[in-house]
Formats: C-alpha cells, structure tokens, sequence
C-alpha cells in the first residue's frame, strides 16, 4: 500500500514538475499587476512629482527676482501642489528610493526651525549631512515659504533666498537621481514576484502597510496626543505652516486607496491588491476596504479648520476619525497579508 | 519476535558518517548566519529579549559580544567535522548553540531545536572512532560501537517525522488544505508550474501526501526492502519543500540525517570511498553481559522525554492553534498561517488618559511578527512595557507626567489560516498584572473556528 502510494505520489510530482496540462490562463498574475503598479503608478508619481519640483524651483526663482505678494501666493500654491503630488512618491520606499534616501532627504517633518535659522545666519552648511535632515525637504520650505515674515525675510536676506534655493535644488537632485535609477531598476522590480520577505511583491505590500500606518500615527495620531496621555502635540503637525496638513492626509489617504486598486496619478485603473483579493475569493474584504477609504476621506473632507484649529475645537470628532483609521489597519495588515501569503517582516530568515 | 538488545555490538560506521555531515552543515549553517548579518538583526540590535518559560536567566551577551557564541559554535562544529577533542567540541557547540537559542523565543525554530538535541545526543555518541583525529593522534581509546549508538538518531529522527505526521491530523491540514493553499497560491506566476499552484486540489493533494509522508517515513526508512526508494522521497520532499518555501537549511539537515537509517555496510562504503581505512565490517555480533544501567537510566528518560513533550498540549484546553499552548517543542511545523495586528495601550489608572504604544520604541520588525499572534509573547511585551513606564517621569511639550503603577492594555486582532481576522486580546484585560505561566490563558478571547 505504501508503495503504491509512494509511486502515485512520485508519479503526481512527475506530472507538476514537467506538465502543462492545462491551458487555462491565471485571473490574477503577480508579475504583470507589478508591471503595471510601475508603469501606471510608480513611475508616473516619481515623474509628476518631478515636475511639480521643477515647477517650484520656477516659481521660487520668480518671486526671487520680483519678490511680491502675488509672487509669494503663487509661490505657496505651487508649493501646496508639490507637498500633495509627494504623498504619491512617498509610498514606495524601496529600491532606488531606499538607496537614496528619498524619504529622509524629502519628506522628514517636523522641521527643525532652530537649526534653520542658523544656518541661514551662518550662510554655509552641507544639506547633504545627516545632522541637516530636518532644516531640509518638503517641510522646511513649509516653514521657510509660510511662515510670518517671508516676504520680508525674502526681499532683504540674500541668506534667505539661498537657503530657500538651495534646499529646493537639493529635492530636485534628490527626485532626478531616483527618476533616473528606476529606469534600470523597472525589470528587477517587476521581476520579483516572490514571497520571500525580500522579494518586490513582499516589499510593496509592507510599504503600503508602512504608508498607512505612518499616515495614521505621523499625521494624525502623534499631533492629537494619542501618544501623549491626550496631551496634544501641535508642534509635531506635519506642514503647521502652511496649515495644509488635513490636506495632505486626504490626499495620503486617496492614494493609499488607489494603489491598492490599481490606480495610478493618470487615473488608469490597472491591476491591484483589489484584483489579487477577488482572485482569491475575498472580495467581502475588498469591498470593506474600499468602503473603509471612502468612509475615511468623507470624514477628512468634512472638517473645513487646519488641523491645529480642528484639535482646538473638534477634538472628538478627530479621535472617531483616528479609531477608524486604526480599524482600517485590521483590515490591511492582517486579513490582507495574510490572503496575500507574504512574510510581513522586512528580514529573511530560515523558516519552519 | 527478537527481544531488542541496545548494547549488542554494531558498526560505528553510520554515526561516523552523521558525525561529518553534522559537523559540516552546522559549520556552513553557522558561516551563512553570521555572513547573514543575522547575529546583529537579532541578538544585537533588540533592546528586550523573550525569553522561555524557566529559561529567563538566560541573557545575552553586550553588543558585539554576541559574536563569540557564535565563533564557539564554529570551533565546535570544525571539531565534530575532523573529530579533533570530539566530546569537548560537541559539548561546546550543544552549549554555545542552545545558549543562543534560549535567548529570544521570537527565533524558535523547530530545526533549531533539532540541531540542539542532537548535538547534545552527541557528546554521548562515540563518533570519532573513526576517519578523525582523535585516532590518529591517539586521543581515544578504541571500543566497541553498540546498537543503540545510531539506533538514538534513528529514534530521534523518527519521532520528527511521525510527531509532524500526527500534527498533520487536523481539519485546517486535511480538510481546509490550509495554511498550504495560501502559500502554494503565492507561486502562481512561476512559469509551467504556475497555472497549478493556485488550483484547490493541488493543496489537497500536497496536504494530504504530507501527511501520509510524514506518518510513514520512518517505518519505510526502517525497512530493509522499501529504504532505497523511501530515501527518494525523503530527497523529493525536501527539495520540493526547498525549492517553494523559505525554510533555510533544514530540507538539507534532513536529508543528510535520514542516511544513517541505511545499513552498516553502505556506511562503510562510503567511508573507505573517501579514504578511511580503518573501518571494517563487524561479522561477529555479540551480546554483552554488562547491564549498563546507568546508560539505560539515561536513555529510558530521554525516549520518555521525546514521547511525552510533544504531546502536553493535551494537558490544555482551548485550540492549539489560537492559544499555542504545548506548541513549541513539539515537531509542528508548517501547519499555521496567523497573521496579526496589536495595538498597544498606556493608561493613567485614574484619568484613563492613553498613550498607543509606537512598537518600533521596544521590538524589532520580525520580534514584532512573532509577539502579535502568541498569547505568552503578548503578556511578556506588556511586562516589559509596563517596566518601561511605570514611575518614568515623561515630558510632552511643556508637560510633564508620572505614570505611576499604569493600566498596560492591548487589542489584539488575529486571522488563522485563512480565516477573517477575530478579535484575539480584548482591551479590557490589565495584562501586566496577569501571571506569566504555564497555566491555560483565559484571557484569550474565545475562537470561532
């Protein structure tokens, strides 16, 4: 009995490992939504977002030579139109991202307001040291483009306009330098289709888990003391100056919800999680996502305040909005992954 | 039917063999760990331990420190490998490895347990008889191998396969096909393969003749007439299971270890093929009148041992799966998918004012994997976030507070094999106060299968 078991079994692993037997195409197939998230998301975000910092870098040279009023609000909408096309970018912190550091060198807030005015006064520093990570980005011109006096700051400290420049050419480089390594990094990206904790696929998922839970801890839960006994924090709200920070969260969370279906900046909808869930017969959990995210941006989308007017007046409904963003993790980090079958953890290890 | 007598005298011939495919896997398992970076990710970079029940005096070593286990148990295996001061040498990698091993429970593995047991089995197995320096050099004694030298690993290879076989005999494996229909499904994009491994009935069909492979292994390896061909299983399984999960090492520990079911004669072969000249045959078997009794003292407790620890589960009621208790220690491998989430809660006892704890400020990436889906990991973690907190004066902004005696709370959301995720801790439970033991955890919220 047991060896004719053995000989059935011997014989099934023959048919696996050479036989096609069947001509019947996969609903789902890893590789090509990866090919997909890099040409209909990834690489359109890096792009876009690369034009939106050139375009700032315009702007700022503009106001720089006629420093007015109505070039400083085109200035700051430009600004407000390059902090948003971030959040597209911030996600994918891997690959070329990761060995530039995109993240740091951009997006670190709060800014470290001291240390900038210091450096305007000495008129010499490096941006590139590490020690300057949080006197440059996207946050530091939120300070430097927003705060009280920048007209006049602008018009009378060449210190200032330097500074200014030099930390908006250092995002440009920054962006370019990353634009320019995902052209050879395209094919190992969509290569990579494994499940291995190191593998593209693997690394995505924990990305956007990573995403999420930054948008629900960074922008929303630190600033409203949910790490703090409730004491509220105002000097950690991401973009303070500009007041732009509930703006930024919707617009983290729209992209949050259009990766995971598949949408890109050019709004093509391609494959996503949502497709490789209903290929797994999970589309009840699909659906709840998806009604999470709408749910979550209808609720961002109804405080008119900033977030720092809203934690003085409507706290509470800022705590509801925090609980069902945490609910939303339940869904992504647990029933996602574990449909997904990928290994969580940012290590490879030996296995069981 | 012949009574089994332990201390008959038998070839070395296949410890031998064990000895240096032991000593050279564990050498090149060590190398590819330390090379992996993995002694800092581990057992340098986390700033708290987890360690076993009993076992919690068990403390590392300070920061690079950490190395010298490691560089023991490469001395170690090079000893076992050219049985140079074997005894000494297989002591010292027992040591330094189960030390190692003791102290963080988020790196159990249960081929890690493996490798402890037999280098333990072999500071007692005379596996330097031959073919090693200890003779050359004239370091030991010649005596005589006995039956029951080889007939140990035997017992201990057989009661991983069967234990792991039994642990197969549950709904989720037989019935559900699960946790293999997820992971065989991850491959779906393998080109030829690809279009089966997310078909239903090849997860069946692996889970099933898994089982059967695991239950029968033993008793086929042992038979004269079917072991060549069990011997192609064992290389097919573990290549199989090699080639689609992320298991390390341990398909090649298995199928190195199963050869010392072959016979003396095979063994034999082998050795003089590589040059080993003083092996021979030993045609004239004899039973020794000595008793032994403290040889067999030692044995009886440890076959009793690898009988009863894996099956203590029993002694617990609940589901193994959701509330581990007897996991560990018990050959069950493979049979879980749990994936988790934990929110962490600091509360003033009084005010009931929260901090959410920010998990990153006390465990690593892969301590955080393994502590979220088991219930002695997550009492452990309230302990030592209590420790954290408890009296520490904490600055925010302008303010300053001290949490004195505070409420550590979690909720806990776990999804096993498959299943929707449920609720697993419920936040109403004061989890630094609960006793750690090994009693059955209530506090574990009911599942619903």
């Amino acid at each position: 009995m047991k060896r004719k078991l053995s000989i059935a079994f011997i014989g099934f692993l023959l048919v696996v490992s050479c036989g096609k037997d069947k001509d019947q195409t996969p609903e789902f197939d890893k590789g090509e939504m990866l090919a997909q998230i890099a040409d209909n998301v990834i690489l359109p975000a890096y792009q876009g977002f690369s034009v939106e910092v050139t375009a700032l870098e315009a702007s700022l040279n503009a106001f720089h030579a006629t420093p007015t009023a109505e070039n400083l609000q085109v200035l700051r909408d430009q600004w407000k139109n390059t902090a948003r096309s971030w959040q597209h970018v911030k996600l994918f912190n891997f690959g070329p991202a990761m060995d530039y550091a995109l993240k740091t060198s951009v997006g670190i807030f709060p800014c470290d307001t001291a240390l900038i005015q210091s450096n305007i006064t000495a008129g010499s520093y490096d941006l590139n040291a590490a020690t300057n990570a949080s006197a440059a980005g996207l946050f530091a011109l939120d300070y430097l483009l927003f705060q009280g006096n920048t007209l006049s700051a602008s018009q009378n400290n060449a210190n200032y306009r330097a500074y200014c420049l030099a930390v908006t050419q250092k995002i440009k480089s920054e962006v370019s330098n990353v634009l320019n390594a995902w052209g050879s990094f395209r094919s190992t990206f969509i290569a990579s289709t494994g499940n291995e904790s190191t593998s593209m696929f693997s690394m995505l998922v924990n990305d956007y888990c990573q995403d999420y839970e930054e948008a629900k801890t960074a922008k929303l839960g630190i600033p409203i003391g949910k790490y703090s006994l409730d004491i509220l924090q105002p000097q950690y709200i991401e973009a303070r100056y500009s007041g732009f920070s509930l703006d930024l969260l919707y617009e983290s969370m729209t992209v949050l919800r259009d990766v995971y279906r598949g949408i890109g900046p050019n709004g093509v909808n391609g494959v996503g999680f949502d497709d490789y869930l209903i290929a797994l017969d999970k589309s009840t959990l699909d659906q709840n996502i998806v009604n999470n995210y709408n749910s979550i941006l209808s609720d961002i989308s109804s405080f008119s305040g900033t977030l720092e007017t809203e934690m003085q007046n409507n706290l509470p409904a800022l705590n509801a909005l925090f609980t069902k963003i945490s609910n939303q993790v339940i869904a992504l980090k647990t029933d996602m992954t574990a449909a997904f079958g990928v290994l969580i953890t940012y290590q490879d290890n030996d296995g069981d | 039917m012949l009574r089994y007598r332990p201390f008959e005298t038998a070839s070395l011939a296949p410890l031998v063999v064990f000895r240096l495919l032991f000593g050279a896997l564990t050498l090149f398992g060590t190398v590819r760990f330390i090379a992996n970076g993995w002694v800092q990710k581990m057992y340098i970079n986390p700033a708290h331990f987890f360690g076993f029940y009993g076992f919690e005096w068990v403390r590392p070593l300070p920061g690079t420190w950490m190395y010298l286990p490691f560089i023991l148990m490469l001395i170690g295996s090079l000893c076992i490998l050219l049985g140079a001061l074997y005894r000494w040498g297989a002591a010292l990698f027992f040591l330094s490895f189960t030390y190692v091993e003791l102290l963080d429970k988020t790196n159990y593995l249960n081929h890690y347990y493996f490798i402890s047991l037999i280098g333990f089995l072999l500071i007692f197995l005379p596996a330097n008889q031959h073919f090693s320096l200890d003779r050359k050099v004239g370091w030991v004694k010649e005596i005589d191998g006995k039956r029951w030298h080889t007939d140990l690993l035997k017992f201990q290879l057989g009661v991983v396969y069967f234990f792991a076989g039994i642990a197969k005999l549950n709904s989720d494996w037989l019935l559900d096909a699960q946790p293999l229909a997820t992971w065989l499904q991850t491959h779906h994009h393998l080109p030829v393969v690809g279009d089966l491994m997310d078909e239903k009935w090849l997860a069946y069909t692996f889970s099933w003749f898994g089982c059967a492979y695991d239950l029968s292994i033993p008793f086929v390896l042992l038979s004269n007439r079917l072991r060549p061909f069990g011997y192609v299983l064992v290389v097919v399984f573990h290549l199989l299971t090699w080639l689609l999960f992320p298991i390390g090492v341990f398909p090649w520990v298995m199928i190195f270890s199963t050869l010392v079911f072959f016979s003396a004669r095979f063994h034999e072969i082998l050795l003089k093929t590589i040059g080993c000249r003083s092996i021979e045959s030993k045609t004239n078997e004899k039973v020794e009148s000595e008793r032994y009794p403290l040889v067999r003292f030692g044995l009886i407790t440890y076959l009793l041992f690898q009988l009863l620890v894996p099956i203590r589960h029993l002694l617990y009621p609940g589901h193994l799966f959701w509330h581990e208790e007897g996991f560990r220690f018990s050959w069950r491998v493979m049979l879980m998918h749990k994936e988790g989430y934990a929110t962490f809660y600091v509360r003033d006892r009084k005010t009931k004012k929260t901090i959410e704890i920010k998990h990153s400020d006390f465990l690593t990436p892969i301590q955080l994997d393994q502590v979220v889906t088991q219930p002695d990991m997550l009492l452990q973690y309230a302990k030592i976030i209590y420790a954290h907190y408890n009296g520490r004066k904490l600055i925010f902004g302008n303010h300053t507070v001290v949490l004195n005696d505070p409420l550590v709370q979690a909720e806990v959301h776990v999804s096993l094999n498959g299943r929707p995720s449920q609720l697993f801790v419920s936040p109403e439970h004061d989890l630094a106060k609960l006793p750690y033991n090994l009693n059955h955890r209530t506090w574990i919220a009911p599942f619903q299968p």
